[in-house]
């Protein structure tokens, strides 16, 4: 494998560091994926075949068969779900925490052990992402291992006032650390290649500087001895390629947010257990909050584009899986150091953001499916890439299931025949047809409820975790409440997964800008907009099985219940006072909420005062390019950088065919400073802001020249300075 | 004050309006607010400094307004003083200015060098060194590489990818999925 042609060629300046890999045979874990997929398939073939049963009683057909078909498939996925929550449970009674503990890793000296940690960001909030930075910096400061890490903003952002409020943060935080030198930052001058682009970008810039990188979302915080762990763990076992840390979900302030986070951190624990099971050492990647090999990553991961047009062809969207399985198709092991605290993210507070977030998602891992058949690849990275499409496709299936269900009974009622039942195949089960029905029914509930159960009982055994919840009665409540809303949010779900699929696959987009927000969630105009249709599919879908047959209906409510109150329940689950409220109450909470970590209680604190002084609010319109332009220091910061780009020939060209330092700049500048910023595309504001040479002119146009020539815009945003 | 603003009659300043000179004032001190000079006595002595030499010129300029005599005295004090302090060897005004303003930053001068702003040298050997070894760097030295995407085998599916650019297979799908929906019902409904 490592005797192939490296498709590295490293062109200039200072050398690496040694790196020591030792890649190992191909390792067979059948058995391990054989008994928990069997058990998960033996499960379903059972009650498959008590619902065929039930089916034959009332007399086959062509729309049987279709429910059938449904119904194996749904319940093969729930049965898999249970399974997780099975085996992890009974692994974490038997304290299998087999991975990170093979070799005592915590003694390795990781000196001289060079470690990026990146921060790719795309139009994100400033503020946040340069206050987890600074928690992960202190952290790390404080673990005394800051010597080792390196720290690069990776910015992606296209809206001109974000870059210039990147920039001005960025310095702020490098000044107020004293961390010239080791907290970077870099912007591409195109988006080529999106999230995975920017990453090969820092890669092809400065790769070879670390022998590993740390992928952080915009939301990240890393506790630092954590990460210190990350970096031992990897050099006591050179044949690991990525180490995916299981990220806490931290921070919540709505009623929505709460839940997610009590649910994260509650099941997640055993699901995961139960995921490495199987997975094993053929773990995967979920985009961040991991420790990757820098040498192995830049050899076998660089994407291809797929081939063919959009939704499935062009580039890889969901990066993380397909980067995971071609690392794993190299020989190196993925692990899942699920046992290690101190990783966060955060979640989105609001089902309207929640599904937004969805709607990227859904793409990227239905266009896996071209991935999924690609030669050379593990099993394993086939199994963790249908789980994903499986994850999206569930929802349409359940939808079809639903109607075929309508259907049937739509049919039974127009064909006025009536239901002339037969005993059940099974001669022992002597029940009655309804009874057959509710047996399957409670089967179904016991499967998906299970799981969440065993969570509970799991933390009854942990003194410390309970105590963690804030008792096991609180946490058992949470865990009711929490099911009960989820059985209202899965028919939104659904509707709203379904119809993501059907777009994704008739390549439409679904325009989708940032929902509008209250201060204290988010606002009923925006509610409205999203869900009315869902609380008419609820209403109309309620009537007609009202009219066809009353008894099924009171099946159908905890369905159309979801729908039909859609509109209330997305905005009362993203109020903040609503989840402040819960956590009085002791519902939801969590660890990290009854006993913060000093990263996050050092986060939250900061981000408070930031708050307070307003800092955190949306700016005026044109704001950043009134910075750049007038301000002193924001310019000189602004054009440094810029000059300091030009030194890497790909940045250079970049910028050269973007345009800048062409005369046109120049036309552009005198319009921006006689006519105002309005009267400029957003890729015109660009264009300046990227031309090292113009902007210091303009900074001295715009205060030499008489008021009378500038755009009244200008004059208003010098008169700010005179305050 | 200059001899000249002594010779000017009442309400008047080196020839001109008081009210002209007023807004010069604005100006300039605007542009010292943005460069973070708040102490109110430096400020003020910096503006008149300014507005001083901008009286200079005011009698031989009389076409021009006396805001932009000002700005323009305070560009050009402020470059040469740049010019002095880094000992920067002559280059494009813009260019001096942006090294300067960036100096300035690095060195803290609206935290700890407000007093040596546009004052003549010798200056404290430590605000030197401060102005003149700040350096912006926003990464370590570029240590490039090439990575280059491996071809991946997509197998029996990659063919598929053909089909959409196939002429009128949405009409075609279209067409098929109406027809199969056609038979459902048929079938369905003459059981």
């Amino acid at each position: 494998m490592m005797a192939s042609a490296p498709p590295i060629t490293q062109t200039a300046a200072e050398p690496a560091p040694p790196l020591v890999v030792s890649p190992l045979p191909r390792v067979r874990l059948g058995w391990r994926v054989f008994l928990f997929y069997s058990s998960a398939v033996l499960l379903t073939g059972l009650v498959s075949m008590l619902f065929a049963d039930l089916l034959w009683r009332t007399g086959w057909s062509l729309s049987g068969v279709a429910l059938l078909c449904l119904f194996v498939a749904l319940f093969f996925l729930i049965a898999l779900g249970c399974m997780h929550g099975v085996f992890g449970f009974f692994l974490r009674l038997a304290y299998d925490r087999r991975l990170t503990n093979l070799r005592d890793y915590r003694a390795q000296t990781i000196r001289g052990v060079s470690t990026a940690l990146v921060f790719p960001i795309h139009n994100e909030a400033v503020p946040r992402v340069c206050e987890g930075l600074r928690a992960t910096y202190e952290s790390l400061e404080k673990a005394g291992c800051l010597e080792g890490f390196d720290f690069y903003i990776l910015s992606d952002s296209t809206d001109p006032d974000k870059w210039v409020e990147e920039e001005r943060r960025w310095f702020e935080l490098v000044h107020g650390l004293d961390a010239l030198g080791r907290v970077y930052y870099r912007r591409r001058v195109n988006n080529e290649g999106k999230k995975s682009g920017n990453i090969r970008d820092f890669l092809s810039t400065w790769g070879p500087r670390y022998r590993y990188f740390v992928v952080f979302d915009a939301d990240s915080v890393m506790r630092g001895e954590t990460l210190v762990d990350l970096v031992k763990l990897m050099e006591t076992h050179p044949q690991v390629g990525m180490v995916q840390t299981v990220p806490a979900l931290v921070n919540a302030g709505s009623l929505f947010g709460r839940i997610q986070q009590f649910a994260n951190r509650l099941y997640a624990p055993i699901f995961i257990t139960g995921l490495n099971f199987w997975a094993q050492a053929f773990g995967n990647y979920w985009g961040h909050n991991a420790i990757i090999r820098t040498e192995p990553f830049m050899q076998h991961c660089d994407l291809p584009q797929l081939p063919g047009r959009k939704p499935f062809g062009g580039q890889i969207l969901s990066h993380d899986f397909v980067e995971a399985a071609l690392l794993l198709r190299a020989n190196w092991e993925i692990w899942m150091a699920y046992d290690l605290e101190g990783s966060y993210e955060e979640a989105p507070q609001s089902m309207v953001e929640n599904a937004r977030r969805d709607r990227r998602w859904c793409q990227g891992n239905l266009q896996h499916f071209m991935v999924l058949w690609a030669r050379g690849l593990r099993g394993l990275s086939r199994l963790h890439m249908a789980l994903g499409i499986l994850g999206y496709l569930a929802s349409p299936l359940w939808l079809f299931f639903l109607l075929t269900f309508d259907w049937m009974l739509w049919y039974e009622g127009h064909t006025g025949l009536s239901k002339i039942t037969v005993h059940a195949f099974t001669p022992f089960l002597s029940v009655s047809a309804t009874e057959h029905a509710f047996l399957i029914f409670v089967i179904c509930l016991a499967v998906l409820f299970l799981p969440k159960v065993l969570a509970l009982v799991d933390l009854a055994f942990d003194k410390e975790r309970r105590r963690a919840f804030g008792g096991l009665a609180n946490a058992a409540g949470g865990a009711v409440a929490e099911t009960a809303f989820s059985a209202l949010h899965a028919p939104l779900q659904m509707l709203w997964h379904s119809k993501f699929v059907a777009a994704t696959l008739l390549a439409s987009g679904v325009q989708w800008g940032p929902p509008k927000r209250t201060a204290d969630g988010i606002a009923w105009s925006e509610a409205v907009r999203q869900h009315w249709a869902h609380t008419v599919v609820g209403l109309i879908w309620g009537v007609a099985i009202w009219r066809l047959d009353q008894p099924t209906f009171w099946w159908f409510t905890p369905v159309m219940a979801g729908m039909v109150v859609s509109i209330p329940l997305s905005v009362f689950t993203s109020r903040a006072s609503l989840g402040q409220q819960a956590r009085q109450t002791g519902l939801f909470l969590t660890p990290e909420e009854t006993s913060p970590p000093p990263e996050l209680a050092a986060l939250r604190a900061r981000m408070a005062v930031l708050e307070e002084e307003g800092q955190t609010s949306p700016r005026a319109p044109d704001s950043g390019l009134a910075d750049v332009v007038l301000d002193p220091y924001v310019n000189a910061i602004h054009v440094s950088l810029l000059r300091e780009k030009r030194q890497n020939p790909a940045y250079a060209r970049a910028l050269l065919d973007l345009g800048a330092g062409q005369p046109r700049v120049r036309a552009l500048c005198e319009k921006l400073l006689a006519e105002g910023p309005s009267e400029l595309r957003r890729e015109e504001k660009l264009l300046i802001m990227s031309d090292a040479d113009q902007l210091p002119w303009l900074h001295r146009q715009a205060w030499l020249r008489p008021s009378a020539t500038l755009a009244r815009w200008w004059q208003s945003q010098i008169r700010e300075y005179a305050r | 004050m200059s001899a000249a603003a002594k010779t000017d009659g009442p309400g008047q300043l080196a020839g001109r309006p008081l009210e002209e000179w007023n807004g010069a004032y604005s100006k300039v001190e605007s542009y010292f607010h943005a460069l973070r000079v708040l102490n109110k006595v430096l400020l003020g002595q910096l503006v008149a400094l300014v507005l001083e030499r901008a009286m200079q010129r005011s009698a031989s300029e009389p076409l021009r307004s006396a805001t932009e005599l000002a700005v323009e005295e305070m560009d050009r004090l402020v470059n040469d003083w740049f010019a002095q302090v880094l000992q920067a060897p002559p280059a494009a005004t813009e260019m001096l200015s942006t090294r300067g303003r960036m100096a300035l930053l690095l060195a803290d001068m609206p935290g700890r060098w407000q007093d040596q702003f546009l004052r003549p040298g010798p200056w404290p050997e430590e605000f030197v060194i401060a102005m003149r070894d700040g350096f912006l760097r926003a990464g370590p030295n570029f240590q490039l590489a090439q990575m280059t995407p491996r071809p991946l085998d997509l197998g029996p599916i990659a063919t598929l990818t053909h089909w959409s650019t196939l002429p009128y297979v949405k009409m075609a799908v279209t067409w098929g999925a109406f027809g199969l929906l056609l038979v459902l019902i048929f079938y369905f409904t003459h059981q």
